[in-house]
């Protein structure tokens, strides 16, 4: 294959299906055509927390991702593709430019979900997941006042921490009854929730929200949580998770999977054998994945094919993540809720309430699948490489060393 | 006071503990005269087998304990009536007055019955088809064939409704709690001990109190009906104190003595079920610390310096279908080690502080029970390796901490093979590494374990 391939959205994916592609393609067979929506190259996004901070916008900065001196790679900037022909095998920009193709990846990433309760487009609401987010709720901090946080997840306590470190009185509003329900366990969670609260973060379990309330200037004043309690807030935030960004499938005739997101196959190939998707906006056999790791080995994945290797395939990720911020970690990889069939599970906990690890072992209780750590999690990189392998040591031992 | 190994004794009570106090005097040279008052007709038998006499594995009679040592004045179906302090003597049943130096209460616990209408009729007596489970007696007649409903959550309910279930008998576990023994697992012991009883077709009837009975059924206060042509009424026991209370003697839960288990009187000790030691947690309930308290009276009786210090309580389930033992308390403990296996239904809690277990739960880890009881009881530190503790045996381990193909850095799918290659390709540091393979590039979470691997090259151990 070669020709011109067109990937729509630079995010931390589609930099890394470029660069790829770049790197494997010796004899450069493509030419590369990049559309990215935002007024920005690539970022790195999981560090955007360090940023809402006060760290310098560069330092989020990929390295190579304005592909200076590589003339096989064209990157535009703030150009959104609205629509794909795939007859004519082009996609159209917003300002109403076309490009052809003989390849596309689609990588245009998630957009937040903001649940769609009363008041939740007030001024004063915002989302956490650009640049231009972050830079917006830095402009609407106020240290000494209220802050809310929609979400207790990975996403939203990394915003409650940069808005605690801001100095602003911090909320965190979670339904499900402990923090990071999809990494942590209970034990996990009850821990996670110890510590932020230490640290002055008012943390609300078990309680999703109900409204937000505008104040006599039309702006947010307070937050409503469903057990009726009231929060004073001039400043919400929106990290209940993410869609993926799948409007383009529609126009085009691409099927989506039953909870969005570009239906693909194991290789990231739609049913258009041109037109791939990686990322956080791929529904892989329809399995859509909101993490970077998997977003990476689809994008090596695809890569490897327009490179000659035909058959070269997304074989699933581990979908391990860690919290760092001042004084809270907290990890979780593999099987960390126990699901495997048969699975055991072995746990150590200081009664202080200040650590908690979990390992889940296999039936045999011989082999790693997976864990949850809170409090310290120096053993974290060590487990996580032991992953689905025969215990090298005692458990103990493993979680003491680090 | 007389001499001591020569004093008259009378003990009122002939249950376990009175038995081996009995038998533990004569072992100890203790000369004088000994006379004991059971209230109950037969002599002194097992109590903790009355559940092999349900399931019918047992007689009756198999339960009697040995006739104690010659000498012994046994005074069988005779109660005590009262206790003159003064005059230090007994007052019998049988209109005879027992003369005493030393008076030793062990009148044991008597069942407790809720409040609940349908138990009781207006005489005051359990309703017909209703009954506790205490004693031989209660046994009678239990194998007839109706279903039966257990009302209680306690380990003696547990103990009844495996029972029986053995017999062959349809049971349902009635109980207020959440789960059965919730006064003694944590709910996850909990969770695998409901469906460790639900496999052995008990069924359970959690969080519920039965409101009333009509037509051999019970009605629950969610509305259901359970089949109860016989209810056991496993809800707990009471000391029985009446006969201390009225000589004037302090009770509080119940007949409060000191670590010689003498009463405020010095004549009159108390031991069993019925006597409250020191340490403000009630009588100590159970076989074993009646055991404990009579092997410490008979020595002190018998002119020793013996003291009862309370060994922690190791409780173990009378059940062949389970291994289920707790242990200890948690309190002032310092870490918890947990095994759970929920699908075989296998769990383990520990508590432990300075190493050292102070109470633990283990349910269906026959060979950790073994282990875990002897060093709580020795108080030794528990083994570095806690899992193996758990399992019971020695967990085979890979020994290889770095194995080539294990990913290394996920950010740039880098192996360990990876690094290898890079190691022997030239680059000696993390930096070289780094730059040869991408690895702790990206989230750079990964920089330790790379750390890890450059040393365990430089030390030569791998990467060949």
């Amino acid at each position: 294959m070669s020709g011109v391939l067109v990937v729509v959205g630079h995010g931390m994916t589609g930099h890394r299906l470029v660069r790829e592609v770049r790197d494997r393609d010796r004899e450069g067979a493509w030419r590369v055509v990049v559309l990215a929506e935002e007024p920005v190259a690539a970022y790195d996004r999981i560090a955007l927390s360090a940023h809402a901070r006060g760290a310098p916008a560069g330092r989020l900065a990929l390295p190579g991702a304005d592909f200076a001196g590589d003339e096989r790679v064209e990157l535009r900037l703030s150009a959104p593709v609205v629509r794909i022909d795939r007859a004519a095998a082009t996609v159209r920009c917003a300002d109403g430019t076309e490009v052809g193709y003989d390849a596309l990846v689609l990588a245009t990433g998630s957009r937040p979900f903001v649940p769609p309760v009363p008041g939740h487009d007030l001024p004063g609401c915002h989302v956490y997941r650009t640049l231009e987010d972050v830079a917006a709720i830095r402009a609407a901090v106020r240290p000494g006042r209220g802050a809310v946080v929609v979400g207790g997840g990975l996403l939203g306590l990394e915003a409650a921490g940069a808005l605690d470190a801001l100095g602003m009185r911090t909320h965190v509003v979670e339904a499900a009854p402990w923090l990071m329900p999809l990494q942590m366990d209970e034990g996990g969670g009850a821990v996670l929730g110890r510590l932020l609260a230490r640290r002055g973060v008012r943390v609300h379990c078990g309680a999703g929200l109900r409204s937000v309330d505008a104040g006599a200037d039309g702006s947010v004043r307070s937050v409503t949580l469903a057990d009726g309690s009231v929060l004073g807030t001039g400043l919400v935030v929106f990290a209940a998770g993410v869609r993926p960004r799948d409007e383009l499938a529609a126009g085009a005739g691409l099927a989506t999977g039953g909870r969005g997101g570009f239906l693909v196959d194991a290789r990231c190939r739609t049913a258009d054998a041109r037109i791939w998707a990686v990322g956080e906006c791929a529904a892989v056999e329809g399995r859509c994945y909101g993490l970077v790791t998997p977003g990476y080995r689809m994008a090596e994945a695809v890569a490897r094919q327009l490179t000659g290797e035909r058959d070269a395939g997304f074989a699933g990720a581990e979908l391990s993540t860690r919290l760092k911020l001042v004084g809270i970690e907290v990890a979780s990889f593999g099987d960390a809720h126990a699901r495997t069939e048969g699975a055991v599970e072995f746990v150590r906990a200081d009664l202080g309430g200040d650590r908690y690890a979990k390992l889940v072992l296999d039936s045999s209780a011989t082999t790693l699948v997976g864990g949850v750590l809170a409090g310290d999690t120096a053993a974290y990189a060590a487990l996580r490489s032991l992953l689905g392998r025969r215990l090298p040591a005692a458990p103990d031992e493993l979680l003491t060393a680090a | 006071m007389s001499t001591p190994g020569t004093e008259r004794i009378v003990v009122v009570g002939y249950g376990p503990a009175a038995h081996r106090l009995v038998e533990r005097l004569g072992r100890h040279g203790h000369r004088g005269e000994v006379t004991v008052l059971g209230d109950e007709p037969a002599g002194a038998y097992s109590r903790p087998l009355l559940t092999s006499v349900l399931d019918g594995t047992l007689t009756p009679g198999a339960l009697a304990l040995p006739a104690p040592p010659e000498g012994t004045h046994l005074r069988l179906g005779v109660t005590a009536t009262a206790v003159d302090r003064h005059r230090r003597l007994v007052r019998g049943s049988d209109g005879r007055a027992y003369p005493y130096d030393r008076l030793v209460l062990a009148t044991g616990a008597a069942p407790l019955v809720p409040d609940l209408p349908w138990a009781r009729g207006a005489d005051g007596r359990l309703t017909p088809g209703v009954r506790t489970l205490r004693t031989l007696a209660h046994c009678a007649d239990l194998g007839s064939g109706d279903p039966v409903a257990v009302v209680g959550g306690g380990p003696l309910a547990v103990e009844a409704a495996l029972a029986l279930r053995r017999r062959g008998r349809d049971v349902t576990l009635v109980h207020r709690g959440r789960y059965p023994l919730d006064r003694h697992l944590d709910a996850r012991a909990g969770e695998s001990l409901s469906a460790r009883l639900r496999a052995l077709d008990v069924a359970l009837c959690t969080g519920r109190t039965a409101e009333a009975r009509t037509g051999g059924k019970l009605r629950l206060d969610d509305g259901r009906w359970v089949a109860a042509g016989e209810v056991l009424l496993c809800t707990g026991v009471a000391p029985r104190t009446a006969l201390a209370r009225a000589a004037g003697l302090a009770v509080r839960t119940g007949v409060v003595v000191d670590d010689k288990l003498r009463t405020a009187d010095p004549r009159v000790h108390a031991l069993g079920d019925c006597a409250e030691p020191p340490g403000g947690t009630g009588p100590h309930f159970g076989h074993t610390a009646a055991w404990e308290q009579a092997e410490a009276l008979a020595g002190l009786l018998a002119g020793g310096r013996d003291r009862y210090t309370a060994a922690g309580p190791v409780v173990r389930l009378k059940a062949p279908e389970m291994d289920l033992v707790w242990l200890g308390a948690p309190d002032g403990a310092e870490e918890t080690v947990v095994f759970a296996d929920a699908a075989r239904r296998r769990y383990a809690r520990l508590w432990l502080r300075d190493g050292r277990v102070r109470g633990a739960v283990l349910l269906g880890l026959g060979r950790a029970i073994a282990a875990v009881v002897r060093l709580y009881r020795r108080g030794e530190p528990v083994p570095a390796d806690r899992l193996a503790l758990l399992l019971g045996s020695p967990v085979e381990y890979a020994g290889e901490r770095r194995p080539a193909d294990a990913v290394v850095c996920h950010c740039a799918h880098v192996t360990g093979a990876d690094l290898a290659a890079a190691w022997r390709a030239g680059a000696r540091t993390v930096a070289g590494l780094a730059a040869a393979t991408r690895a702790t590039t990206g989230c750079g979470g990964c920089v330790g374990e790379v750390r890890g691997w450059c040393a365990a090259y430089a030390r030569g151990t791998e990467a060949r």
